[in-house]
């Protein structure tokens, strides 16, 4: 493949996370539904949703949350950009982390109690999972001896070989960047939220889109995230994606909700434990 | 060389005459002018010795046998200031270090007087720059802030003139030492900033004031009495109190005391308490000794030390302890709400990782270790000065009184916006040296997970922070406050200052701060220069400037189209009730009126008392290993 045709399928990618994203959340409400034995709407409903909230009049609290919406979107598409170019794999992270916090900010900067409450979440959990994430970008260094997300293709085994313990964490961190229960305690998709809708709830109308837009596009990240695991055939890694992402819908229709506390306590023993022990052996 | 004596002699001389100038008596008008001129020349000269590049200066003997006589002379107001102080400690310690000044004379009176070499290279170089420009532009600043200082300074405050009289002198102190290669000298100098910070954190005079001092006195003077013992040894088994022979010579027992030094002066757990108390004196104070003097002369240190330091035993152990003190006192500043708190927490952790980073004995690490250091130096120094301002205004300090300041000072905030920006948003000079330090503790297991666990942890305050001064109602004009011009143009130069360096801080590490590092680990300890990692090489931040930039200003533009019709109040599960500037009442059960209030989160894991009664311990028990490997 020469270098034009893998800028124009990045581009392609990047263009279609959005409607990637959209679509497994379509097939997240369909299949919520038929566990619930409801029909649950059409399958593209989400894009419809967003089609609409971009129409609507652009309602505001004050004027800095706009900046913060857009900052969330921008480096969601920025860390995705980096993710598929395979560029360092902690730059990635930070900037992943950077576009979060401009959401956090975002639910910060309004005097509404629900969405600074969400806000004040949404940085427990960040605290919660980062250090997972980072261990799983050493864990990758020390198999592939090279910090550029591009390694992963070339590694001699895939990485669910030889980081299974990483992974189990890693899909722990994906259900809660997802908002799925256990761990939708900032803001969720369903209607049973005590948060009213927690960290955005001021945002209305098109800035409410370019958050939609922006969960989409990190929906997309997230699958391909997982395709990381078994980098080696596409096909595989799809499939391993699938699975994950079919796991988090089942996971959150069959638990309740959990407190933050309980959270940050969870992921910074139990998983951290399970991460950190998987990369210490990978050391020996 | 005679141009650099020249310069290097402006740089030290000049800060001490004119702040002997200043008070021997001067009235408000001529005090500026003569605090302008002052850090006007200090900075020039620190510019152009940075211009001429590197070098080495060889003084006559002179200056030793000169040595031998300050050394005792400046013990001697150490003890008294103990006696002053009423602390036994601090006489107990001061008597030691006399004694073996005393030792080392008279030991040293056979033999030759040893020259003293000034060793001007890129480490002195940069730390020069720190000192003279952002310790210059905090001077200016204070100029407009003890203005207002002096009206509202309780009665027991000591003499502006006395103020500004260590103020100076502070600079020219940093300035020389940084500069020497001799272990006597290196201890005057770092005596001498003792003396300073005793006298400028006890500035106001009361009763808290004095407490704060005394304290920093005593550990500080733990620190010179490692440093005088650190000599003594050096001494007695080289021949000579050089730094560069001391490293070269391998002995190991004087580069554990000297980091033990370091810990003391960067604030290192179980020494943080000195630092915490230093925010009681004028804001000008903290933010001098955060970023510029003081605490980065501990960091200077270590990093001098780093290539001998890094192939000794001690290695590990010193790493370790700046990562947990990292650690730690991220999980601190976290519980804190009063700002200048967060800011000296934040301090210490970021001193942490730089001296682990000294430790790690590669060029990347060293290269990130120099990298956080000038960054933190800028933008901690904008930070602390935008704190003072609204403290100012606004009358706290607390985070959680800091909402609406947005509209009360936009200004100020916007500026002190960057300032935060640039401690976290990638890819700015802090993030840059974060981002250098994680990769390079690969190999080292424990520091890594430490590292790990404490950037996680920084998350939490700056987003508290960031989030509670960006609050506010809308509101359809905005108006710019009335600030001292002394004060708005050191924080508009310092905020452009921070802009311009975090834009420009790949291109900055790449030119100058690599280079340097592979020179300075290949010069000392003989290896090949570690490749750097691919990443750090070949990552292009300018698409993510660009980004960036353009995302803001069309935040900003739709922001400014934004009309009044199109504003509603938040949700309060209740009926707004509109009463002007507050928001924040509605109509709640009963028709009753309520408020809704809400302060930011301080989870109870992370209150002080709790930290710190673990932290202390094992931060000991790391120093205790320090002293234990050095036994085979």
């Amino acid at each position: 493949m020469t270098f034009a045709h893998s800028t124009l399928l990045i581009a392609l990618l990047v263009l279609l996370a959005p409607v990637w994203g959209a679509l497994l959340a379509g097939i997240d409400r369909v299949l919520t539904a038929r566990i619930q034995s409801r029909i649950g709407p059409p399958l593209l409903q989400p894009i419809y949703d967003t089609l609409k909230l971009l129409r609507k009049e652009p309602i505001v609290v004050n004027r800095i949350q706009i900046v913060y919406a857009y900052l969330h979107l921008a480096f969601m598409i920025l860390a995705l950009i980096l993710l598929l170019c395979g560029q360092d794999s902690l730059m990635f992270l930070f900037v992943f982390a950077f576009s979060t916090l401009s959401l956090v900010l975002g639910g910060m900067c309004v005097r509404s109690p629900y969405s600074r409450i969400g806000s004040q979440r949404e940085i427990m959990l960040m605290v919660a999972y980062e250090p997972i994430l980072i261990l799983l970008m050493i864990g990758m260094y020390l198999v592939n001896h090279n910090f550029l997300l591009g390694s992963a293709a070339t590694a001699p085994k895939p990485l669910l070989l030889t980081m299974p313990l990483t992974f189990l964490a890693f899909l722990v961190v994906m259900a809660i960047k997802l908002q799925k229960s256990p761990f939708d305690i900032a803001t969720s998709h369903h209607a049973h939220q005590e948060l009213v809708k927690g960290i955005t709830i001021e945002y209305s109308g098109p800035y409410l889109a370019v958050i939609e837009i922006a969960h989409f596009v990190e929906t997309a990240l997230l699958f391909y995230l997982v395709m990381l695991f078994w980098a080696s055939s596409p096909l595989i890694g799809f499939l391993l994606a699938c699975a994950s992402y079919f796991l988090m819908i089942v996971v959150d229709n069959a638990f309740a909700r959990l407190t933050t506390l309980w959270t940050v306590r969870f992921m910074w023993t139990a998983a951290l434990a399970m991460a950190a022990t998987n990369v210490l052996w990978l050391y020996l | 060389m005679q141009v650099e004596l020249l310069l290097a002699g402006g740089l030290v001389l000049a800060p001490m005459g004119f702040a002997a100038l200043i008070m021997a008596g001067a009235n408000r008008g001529i005090r500026g002018f003569l605090v302008l001129a002052a850090t006007a020349l200090t900075m020039a000269a620190g510019v152009a010795l940075a211009y001429r590049g590197p070098t080495t200066i060889q003084l006559p003997p002179l200056f030793g046998t000169l040595a031998q006589g300050i050394e005792p002379l400046i013990i001697l107001i150490v003890i008294a200031l103990g006696f002053l102080t009423r602390s036994r400690m601090v006489r107990l310690m001061g008597a030691a270090q006399l004694a073996l000044a005393i030792a080392g004379t008279a030991a040293a009176q056979g033999g030759e007087p040893h020259p003293l070499t000034l060793t001007v290279d890129w480490l002195s170089i940069v730390m020069v720059l720190v000192v003279s420009v952002i310790g210059g532009l905090i001077a200016v600043y204070a100029i407009g802030y003890m203005n207002n200082h002096e009206r509202h300074a309780p009665k027991t405050a000591a003499s502006t003139n006395r103020f500004f009289f260590f103020i100076v002198a502070f600079l020219g102190l940093m300035n020389g030492l940084v500069l020497v290669d001799d272990l006597k000298w290196l201890s005057i100098f770092w005596e001498g900033t003792t003396l300073c910070s005793f006298f400028l954190i006890g500035h106001d005079g009361t009763d808290e004031a004095r407490v704060c001092a005394r304290r920093a006195l005593l550990i500080n003077t733990f620190g010179g009495l490692a440093m005088s013992l650190a000599g003594s040894v050096a001494y007695a088994w080289g021949g000579t109190e050089s730094i560069a022979h001391m490293m070269a010579g391998g002995a190991v027992l004087p580069l554990a005391l000297l980091s033990l030094a370091t810990m003391t002066k960067s604030a290192q757990l179980p020494f943080q308490s000195w630092l915490l108390g230093a925010m009681v004196a004028p804001t000008p104070v903290s933010a001098l000794l955060h970023s510029s003097t003081m605490v980065k002369a501990g960091s200077y240190l270590i990093l001098r030390l780093a290539p001998a330091l890094g192939a000794s035993p001690l290695a590990p152990v010193v790493a370790v302890a700046g990562a947990f003190t990292f650690v730690a006192t991220s999980a601190l500043a976290i519980g804190q709400s009063n700002g200048k708190k967060v800011l000296a927490y934040s301090t210490i952790a970021n001193l942490g990782l730089i001296a682990t980073c000294a430790a790690l004995h590669s060029p990347l690490a060293y290269a990130a270790a120099l990298t956080l250091l000038v960054f933190h130096a800028i933008s901690k120094a904008l930070l602390f000065l935008c704190v003072g301002t609204i403290e100012q205004t606004i009358g706290s300090r607390h985070i959680e009184d800091m909402s609406g300041i947005l509209y009360k000072m936009p200004v100020t905030t916007i500026i002190a916006i960057v300032g935060m920006a640039s401690m976290i948003v990638p890819p700015f000079g802090m993030l840059i040296g974060k981002w250098m330090a994680i990769e390079s503790s690969v190999h080292t297991p424990l520091v890594m997970l430490l590292l790990i666990a404490g950037s996680a942890l920084t998350i939490f305050i700056w987003a508290k922070w960031l989030g509670r001064i960006t609050t506010a109602s809308y509101h359809p004009v905005y108006q710019a406050e009335k600030v001292s011009p002394w004060m708005m143009s050191v924080l508009g130069l310092l905020g452009l200052g921070v802009l311009t360096a975090s834009v420009a801080a790949l291109p900055i590490y790449r030119a100058v701060v690599v280079p340097f590092s592979v020179s300075a680990f290949g010069r000392v300890s003989g290896g090949a220069a570690v490749p750097l990692l691919d990443a750090a090489e070949t990552f292009m931040a300018w698409p993510m400037l660009v980004l960036l930039g353009a995302v803001i200003l069309a935040g900003l533009t739709a922001a400014f189209f934004v009309r009044s019709n199109h504003v509603r109040l938040p949700f309060l599960c209740g009926e707004n009730v509109e009463d002007g500037e507050l928001s924040y009442r509605f109509r709640g059960p009963m028709d009753g009126l309520d408020t809704a209030m809400l302060t930011s989160y301080y989870p109870p894991i992370f209150a002080e008392r709790r930290i710190t009664l673990w932290a202390n311990p094992i931060a000991i028990l790391v120093i205790l290993t320090l002293f234990g490997v050095i036994v085979p």
